[in-house]
């Protein structure tokens, strides 16, 4: 059997789907998590269950909307489990009331009990059952209570499709009558979209019928024209059937009329305003206030008039942000990464040794030490920042806080064409750009999305945190406060290039705003420590795969010579041979010309960490020592990085095209291989006129000091 | 608020928090977000609380039909609202 798990956004689907069948899907604390449907099976069962992102109605306002609404349309799943937050009944039971217009079966799941009933309400789940005529199941899926009943019922499969009329009486008539004018009989849903179809202003009623008579009138002048030229039977039935239809149409068009006339509201409205005096009837019957306390403030409310405070938002919103690179970037990063470090560099010795008392050839050492452990090792190095980076930004989506810096910031992007919502893309994008890049699917509005598209590479990922690192611990006494600027130039970067897209490039862009506020949630440790868990080991496999992979080819393109001799002078390998023929692109930025960080650079495209990687494994080579921080060494080929070089090396690799996976998500997200391409080259311009103008004057700052 | 007749547009300049207002009529320009708007329960006679307004002025948190939603200042300022005493 097919279920699909349907419901309002942010109204604990996913929480529900992981409990259901034992998967690991992402689960946070603001609408648009799952932005694509996602399958499972449920434990113990062959039941296959489909998680569709969040949607209020079956009229999509996003794109991911689009998904779950074509998927229920088109797919007719075999039961829809639709999951209700009982905290907003009443808009939760919208969507229920057009999933049954649909004519699915529906089990109704209620979740989030416990809070409602704080609120010092009860929900009669029998009468309500009763009243809708679906089954209805109280179900606490973060606590997994009830989960068994509802399985058991999905397994005992005795559903219905409800009868219940929604709407009042005349109302349900002229629904009746369209769905029957079609052959087959249409279900209510649809022909309420065929009705609304009709909608027009009621000022421009009188024309309108007009329009269609004349419309009438074309179209048997057309017909007695085909009947002359002796054209098929089959047009002509056609044309029959299509005057027919128009009579047939016309005689519900006055009942329509009418309709709207009796209420004085366009038809959408009509239909919207009956469908929530039908739900509200039900749910005042169904909720009933057990204790008549005072209304008291919930926790949302009290931490809500601390950090939504007019005076204290901003200052408490920069504390966060700023702690949080704090500890990753840090301090605590420092420490730890100085740690693994040191583990690398004895491991590396270790092997060393070990192979040299052993005999080996030489090149088998160096390929080990000098290419892989260097390689890796360089990479790895970091994943203790990132564990910090990860875990705060997992928090961050779980409180409900990530919301929230929507909100407080709105105002200030509204001026650059962007919106809240670009901004939560901005913060994933601080882990990485692609899913970043997809949760921009929650923004409605085409040309912002394109917009956020574009500039959620600039944020500095965590993969470009190993060049900043490597770079600032070097060359700056405080290499946090460096740090700190970078990203603060970034979104610098960002503001100024949305405002130059929407002045030059995408220009119309009045756009609306409608989100939520969820309710702080105390974070489930649990799935904050297996999102970074997944994070992390995602990280570390990238660098068991492709950054092993790379520091090998690139172990050997710089140990060979042309004509495959090993061992040769670093400057005549076969590496120095092929980044020869593109440093002079970076010479503006590094006043010379390197081949040895024109090939790393490049390397970024794979995967940005592997630039760090790649200048490890070229320092490893060309002088004694195989440790990350010793590839600026006197004697090494990165001997030529100044401060003001460093910097601006940094930026160049920061803002320049990001790693092929981030692009895949682009163009997928853009729909467009030209509109991706722009938008590449745009980043890689910029990046490379900034990092010119750094060098430039930087350069010229330094002699005047 | 100032014993002001409810207007036919209405202008709350001034917005203060708890003030609450019903829905008359909802007319957005914008098709689609009109029709969402409705879906999400703004309809005729609804009655809606301003809660929060963000440090900046804009969005605006309200609450309806026991939820909360924030919009902006012009979507909201395109319904027709009639200020409940």
């Amino acid at each position: 059997m097919k279920i699909a798990l349907v419901g309002n956004q942010n109204c604990g689907k996913t929480t529900l789907f992981n409990a259901l069948t034992g998967s690991n899907q992402k689960v946070g604390n603001w609408a648009g998590v799952t932005v694509e449907k996602k399958t499972g099976i449920i434990k113990g069962t062959s039941h296959e269950l489909i998680d569709l992102p969040g949607i209020y109605s079956m009229t999509p306002y996003t794109s991911e909307e689009a998904i779950s609404c074509n998927y229920i349309l088109n797919e007719s799943p075999d039961l829809i489990i639709n999951l209700v937050d009982t905290t907003c009944l009443e808009r939760s039971l919208y969507l229920t009331t057009q999933l049954i217009n649909l004519n699915n079966k529906i089990i109704l799941a209620l979740n989030m009990n416990e809070i409602l009933e704080k609120k010092g309400q009860v929900l009669d789940e029998i009468l309500l059952s009763k009243l809708l005529s679906i089954p209805c199941i109280k179900i606490s899926a973060i606590k997994n209570e009830n989960l068994d009943k509802l399985i058991k019922s999905i397994n005992n499969n005795n559903f219905y499709i409800s009868n219940v009329n929604i709407f009042p009486q005349d109302i349900e008539n002229i629904i009746e009558k369209v769905s029957n004018s079609f052959s087959p009989k249409i279900n209510k849903f649809s022909a309420i979209t065929e009705i609304e179809k009709f909608s027009v202003d009621i000022n421009e009623v009188n024309n309108h019928t007009f329009n269609i008579n004349k419309k009438g009138k074309k179209i048997k002048y057309k017909f007695k024209k085909l009947i002359k030229k002796n054209d098929s039977n089959k047009i002509n039935t056609e044309i029959k059937n299509q005057i027919k239809s128009n009579i047939l149409q016309e005689n519900i068009k006055s009942d329509i009329i009418n309709l709207q006339q009796n209420y004085n509201l366009n038809l959408e409205h009509i239909f919207a305003y009956e469908r929530y005096n039908f739900i509200s009837k039900v749910v005042s019957k169904c909720i009933n206030k057990n204790k008549i306390t005072k209304p008291q403030k919930t926790i949302t409310e009290k931490l809500d008039k601390i950090f939504l405070n007019k005076f204290l938002a901003i200052p408490i919103f920069i504390c966060i942000m700023a702690l949080i690179y704090f500890l990753s970037v840090g301090v605590v990063g420092k420490y730890s990464s100085s740690f693994i470090n040191d583990g690398i560099t004895s491991l590396s010795n270790l092997i060393e040794n070990k192979l040299t008392k052993l005999n080996a050839s030489s090149w088998i050492i160096s390929l080990l030490c000098d290419g892989i452990i260097t390689g890796v090792g360089s990479v790895l190095n970091f994943v203790p920042q990132l564990i910090i980076l990860f875990l705060c930004i997992a928090l961050l989506e779980t409180t409900g806080y990530m919301s929230r810096i929507s909100f407080i910031l709105d105002k200030l992007f509204v001026r650059i064409g962007l919106s809240g919502k670009s901004l939560i893309p901005f913060i994933v994008g601080s882990g990485c750009s692609v899913p970043a890049i997809m949760s921009t699917r929650t923004i409605e509005n085409q040309h912002e999305k394109q917009t956020t598209i574009m500039l959620t590479p600039f944020i500095p990922c965590s993969a470009k945190l190993p060049i900043i690192a490597l770079f600032s611990s070097y060359f700056f006494a405080r290499s946090w406060l460096i740090t700190s600027i970078i990203y603060l130039f970034a979104i610098v970067l960002i503001i100024v290039s949305a405002f130059i897209i929407r002045k030059f490039i995408l220009t119309e862009a009045i756009n609306s705003f409608i989100f939520e506020l969820p309710e702080y949630k105390k974070p489930s440790l649990k799935y904050v420590f297996k999102d970074v868990l997944q994070k992390t080991s995602s990280f570390i496999k990238r660098a068991g795969t492709i950054i092993l992979l790379c520091s090998i080819i690139i172990w050997v393109l710089v140990s060979f010579n042309l004509s495959f001799t090993y061992g040769v002078n670093i400057e005549d390998s076969i590496l120095a041979k092929i980044g020869g023929l593109f440093s002079w692109i970076f010479y503006p930025i590094l006043n010379t010309n390197s081949w040895a960080a024109t090939v790393s650079a490049i390397q970024g495209l794979v995967a940005k960490e592997q630039v760090v990687s790649s200048m490890a494994v070229i320092a490893g080579l060309s002088s004694e020592v195989s440790s990350a921080s010793i590839i600026f060494n006197p004697n090494g080929v990165f001997s030529f990085f100044t401060p003001v070089t460093a910097i601006s090396f940094i930026v160049f690799n920061l803002f320049s095209a990001p790693c092929f996976g981030a692009i895949g998500a682009m163009r997928k997200e853009l729909g467009s291989t030209k509109k991706t391409l722009i938008a590449i080259a745009f980043q890689t311009f910029t990046a490379l006129l900034l990092a010119t103008l750094i060098t430039f004057f930087g350069n010229l700052i330094m002699i005047f000091l | 608020m100032n014993s002001k007749k409810p207007k036919e547009k209405n202008e709350f300049n001034i917005l203060h928090l708890n003030q609450k207002y019903k829905i008359l009529d909802i007319n957005h320009p914008n098709k689609a977000l009109n029709r969402r708007l409705l879906d999400m329960g703004l309809t005729k006679n609804t009655i809606i609380t301003i809660k929060k307004i963000a440090p900046f002025g804009d969005p605006i948190d309200i609450e309806l039909r026991g939820y909360e939603l924030c919009l902006r200042y012009n979507d909201l300022n395109k319904i027709k609202l009639e200020v409940i005493e």
